[in-house]
């Protein structure tokens, strides 16, 4: 563990505009209280036996508005969460995996390089799920996508098509999405990425994505005669 | 004629309560619902006391000869069934274990009914009380070392380590027990001196959030815990309790080293905190008295007046009101029944002397 | 020195003396129908026929029986169908009427927890959205993902607490003509199986008394909102969320218990796509192996997508490193079906599922190779073109 503090080149005012950003968020106060460092979070954490990474210190560093710790965290270790929400154990009430997962947006929405790498890789999902509505579908089970997964993958690729139609329900007869989603509801689904800034965010991550994800929404929504402005 | 005070509860606080009554002058009823006086530390079976060590059959039975007096009326088996009136002049329908009820009047009384060990199998960690033998309460340690014996539930046999887990059932706001019970962090250590005394080759642990032992508990306990008796206290408390190997697995993390751990433990004791007792709640409703948001007596007075209830003329003494250690109970016992007395003659003397 | 035998007995014997202790927590259904009072939404009751259950801290539950909107979830119907097909049988095969709809979208949160690209608004919308799509249908909606029911409860919390969150989210409701809805009850599928177990097994057809379960809890199931989950006094002395130990009691399966019960299982959303050593390592070291060691299962039950995908996906990179593995997984609505009847390919869908499922069907009982030759019959009638699809019908010829 090194005892020089890092991003020390960082200024103090662009740390103390993120963490205000984090304060800012309406689940902040539902999600700290006090915490009295007792490490249950810790002990239930799955990814703190895999990385040198304690939801307490996420706690105890937003908490004591620790500037520089903070900016730490917000590049290096919130993607290390799994978000399972066993930290919520916490004797206090505190979140630490919410904390995060607000910290996550955040960092997003700030352009952080470290955001936008630990996304490296997943524009498909991103892709998938806005476009499509759901957030996997059965032709994402690619060898390419999931070789430590085995031959298997290989096979269900193969049959991919003839699979799907083997399938007593309605509405699992598809390839490139889940389920069956009918337009109106993309459509409903479009215009509430619009209206909560979500696109935006998008940008932030990948502009490709963006650009191509905001040409297809805001054809459909022209369509179905909703004005995106 | 003397003025009489209604004490409701005979464990400590309510013993020492009418004892003093007495001793002033006055007389005292006290009604117990169990068949024998003593309170939670005779039905809890408590051992030796802390930070002395002393017996507590011993200490309950001082306490118990302090009532045989002519001037204390003692009801067993008996509850509370209706009560009405005002200072100077209440009026109680004591009814006992065979239904027959008989009125007491009263100038002043005095709740003493105490407080309930918490039940772990309610809280939001896992610590498998209904389902794991080896996982106990401190009372259920107190029972075994009362018989002068320490062994796990599952097998008879000594255990080979014991862990402590703090703070059960208190500080915790998903239970909506805030509060801190006061005296679980030294009772434990109490406890885990006990047992290195009786087993000599085990290894005892101390798994805490903070460890609060106030005054001369540090000296007294917690120093000698750890230096004549090798108390091993750990700065982190359990997620879980699991079975494994035919021994118990609990989670933490030792949050001073920075790191997971998992031990493998024969026994494990929850230091299960105080909650307010069923006859607490039950008797704070006859009685009118406000109780705070976690159920126990309310005391608007404090700290200058830690015995005043929102009602004038009905005091409370003990665990009744709160978190207590015993020196605290003791204490307000003897305040408690000196300021009930005063109220049941000041109100006396009005009635005498009253211009209608 | 004798051993006690009823230590746990006497413990719970005393807890009843006790008498019973308020629950620690608000029951929020009341600030639910506190808000509908004050016009704020609409509350979409819980249908009759519905079966009470209990959660953690003694409070009841409504579980509608029937007449159920199915909110599908997105890992499950594009990755490992069979469970989704699972769900929709039983349902079938007691005779419930039931809604699978064309208007659903995703919860979206497997993408929120993973890269958090949305934000508290946009979550809460789409939940709306999708209560608001279920109310239309006269429908009561039941969840099929544990992540999309967790999430749902933060969801309730949040708009609960927040009135500017609820004037967002209204706002755009109505943008989308769509009314704005809270049911009365968040339902996730598995506190159905759950309330209709005894229904199940009364129409097991297999023997599963030689069958040995480890049974594994979603996270997102009891850990989010955690005085929402089922809780039984009979199962675990109440000790840990019943909600699929007691269906595989009930079908007369063994369930047995091992030390990393409590664990997640490792999918970590972000990580069981892009950084995937994290899942598979968890996964097999923390569960699997743990679960061979001490349980040796014939199976593993879970209520989840994410979890069934974790378990059994992670075990083939693992034998590489002579891990411990080769455990099958599925959901318990799989595990039910086959209990009852169900044909394991036409229904189960066991052929997307990756570790090896074959032995634990001779054990059940089930002559696999038959029933693969009559659903290679059916594929060979689709791939020629005599039918779109398998229906139905097919599958319980």
């Amino acid at each position: 563990m090194t005892l020089q503090a890092r991003y020390a080149d960082v200024p103090v005012e662009t740390k103390q505009r993120l963490f205000d950003e984090v304060r800012a968020d309406i689940r902040f106060k539902d999600y700290l209280f006090g915490c009295y460092e007792c490490g249950i979070c810790v002990a239930a954490c799955p990814s703190a036996r895999f990385y040198d990474f304690s939801p307490r210190k996420i706690a105890q560093a937003t908490g004591r508005e620790d500037l520089g710790m903070f900016y730490e965290q917000l590049n290096d270790d919130i993607w290390n969460c799994s978000q399972c929400f066993s930290c919520l154990r916490c004797p206090r009430g505190n979140n630490p995996g919410g904390l995060i997962t607000i910290m996550r947006e955040v960092a997003i929405n700030n352009g952080l390089t470290s955001a936008r790498q630990a996304l490296e890789g997943y524009g498909r999902v991103v892709y998938k799920i806005m476009s499509t509505g759901t957030q996997v579908s059965p032709d994402m089970l690619q060898p390419n996508a999931f070789p430590d997964w085995g031959p298997h993958v290989a096979e269900i690729s193969e049959n991919l098509e003839l699979w799907r139609r083997a399938l007593p329900p309605e509405t699992l007869h598809t390839t490139t999405t889940a389920w069956y989603v009918d337009d109106k509801t993309l459509t409903e689904l479009y215009l509430i990425w619009h209206m909560t800034g979500v696109l935006d965010m998008i940008k932030e991550v990948d502009e490709g994505l963006h650009m191509i994800l905001n040409d297809v929404m805001e054809e459909l929504l022209e369509e179905a005669g909703y004005s995106t402005t | 004629m003397p003025e009489t005070v209604l004490v409701v509860g005979g464990g400590p606080a309510g013993l020492e309560a009418a004892r003093t009554v007495a001793q002033l002058g006055g007389r005292a009823v006290l009604v117990e619902r169990r068949d024998v006086l003593g309170g939670t530390p005779d039905e809890s079976h408590y051992a030796a006391l802390t930070p002395n060590m002393g017996s507590a059959q011993e200490a309950l039975d001082i306490l118990r000869a302090g009532v045989r007096d002519p001037a204390i009326e003692v009801h067993l088996g008996a509850r509370l069934s209706a009560f009405a009136g005002s200072a100077g002049d209440f009026t109680a329908s004591v009814t006992g274990a065979d239904g027959a009820t008989t009125e007491v009047k009263a100038g002043a009384v005095v709740v003493a009914t105490g407080f309930q060990h918490f039940d772990p199998g309610r809280e939001t960690q896992m610590y498998g009380y209904y389902e794991h033998a080896d996982v106990i309460t401190l009372p259920d340690a107190e029972k075994m070392l009362s018989e002068h014996r320490f062994v796990r539930p599952s097998t008879g046999e000594p255990p080979r380590n014991v862990a402590f887990i703090q703070c059960v059932g208190s500080r915790d706001r998903r239970l909506g027990n805030d509060y801190c019970s006061k005296v679980c962090c030294g009772v434990a250590s109490k406890e885990a001196i006990e047992i290195r005394r009786l087993l000599p080759d085990a290894k005892v642990y101390i798994f805490y959030i903070d460890m609060r032992m106030y005054g001369y508990w540090e000296n007294e306990i917690y120093w000698p815990a750890q230096e004549q008796y090798n108390v091993n206290y750990i700065r982190g408390i359990v997620t879980e309790i699991v079975a494994k190997e035919g021994r118990l697995l609990m989670k933490g993390e030792d949050t001073t080293m920075g790191r997971p751990l998992e031990v493998l433990m024969d026994v494990i004791v929850l230091s299960v905190g105080m909650e307010p007792s069923r006859g607490t709640r039950e008797v704070a409703a006859l009685l009118g008295v406000e109780q705070n948001r976690f159920g126990f007596i309310a005391t608007p007075g404090e700290p200058m007046d830690p015995v005043g209830t929102s009602v004038p003329g009905i005091f409370v003494a003990g665990a009744a009101a709160g978190p207590k250690d015993l020196e605290d109970t003791m204490g307000m016992a003897g305040s408690a029944a000196a300021k009930a007395l005063a109220a049941a003659r000041q109100a006396g003397v009005r009635t005498a002397g009253a211009v209608s | 020195m004798p051993i006690p035998l009823n230590v746990i007995e006497a413990r719970r014997a005393q807890r009843d003396e006790r008498g019973p202790t308020a629950p620690p927590t608000e029951d929020i259904r009341e600030k639910v129908f506190e808000l509908e009072a004050k016009g704020e939404w609409i509350v979409q009751r819980v249908p009759e026929p519905w079966v009470g259950v209990t959660t953690k801290y003694g409070r009841i539950k409504k579980i509608p029986a029937e007449h159920t909107w199915h909110h599908k979830s997105c890992g499950q119907c594009g990755h490992i169908p069979g469970y989704s097909t699972a769900i929709y049988w039983l349902n079938r095969a007691l005779d419930f009427d039931y809604n699978d709809p064309k208007d659903q979208t995703s919860c979206t949160a497997w993408n929120y927890y993973a890269s958090a690209t949305s934000n508290v608004g946009a979550q809460a919308a789409v939940a709306m959205r999708n209560f608001g799509a279920a109310y239309e249908s006269g429908y009561f909606p039941t969840i099929h993902c544990g992540t999309s029911y967790g999430h749902y409860k933060e969801v309730r919390e949040e708009l609960v607490a927040h009135a500017e969150l609820r004037d967002e989210v209204r706002r755009i409701c109505d943008k989308l003509g769509k009314p704005f809805v809270m049911p009365e009850e968040i339902v996730h599928y598995s506190e159905w199986v759950y309330a209709m177990r005894h229904e199940f097994a009364q129409r097991r057809v297999l023997d599963l008394s030689s069958i040995d379960v480890t049974v594994h809890p979603a996270c997102h199931y009891h850990k989010l909102v955690v005085e929402d989950a089922i809780y039984d006094p009979d199962v675990y002395g109440g000790q840990r969320t019943a909600v699929v130990s007691a269906v595989v009691t009930a079908l007369g399966a063994n369930v047995k218990d091992y030390s990393t019960w409590f664990d997640c299982c490792g999918f970590g959303f972000r990580h069981i796509l892009v950084q995937r050593d994290f899942t598979r390592s968890f996964a097999t070291l923390r569960k699997i192996e743990v679960m061979r060691e001490e349980a040796n299962p014939d199976v593993v039950l879970t209520h989840d997508t994410g979890c069934v995908t974790t378990l059994d996906q992670s075990q083939f990179a693992a034998r590489a490193h002579d891990v411990k593995v080769g455990v099958p997984v599925m959901s318990e609505a799989q595990f039910a079906a086959l209990a009852m009847g169900a044909h394991p390919y036409r229904v189960c869908q066991l052929h997307w599922h990756n570790t090896e499922y074959r032995p634990l069907l001779e054990k059940m009982g089930i002559d696999w190779r038959e029933r693969w030759r009559e659903f290679e019959d059916d594929l060979e009638r689709l791939r020629k073109g005599d039918k779109q699809f398998l229906t139905w019908e097919d599958a319980d010829a």
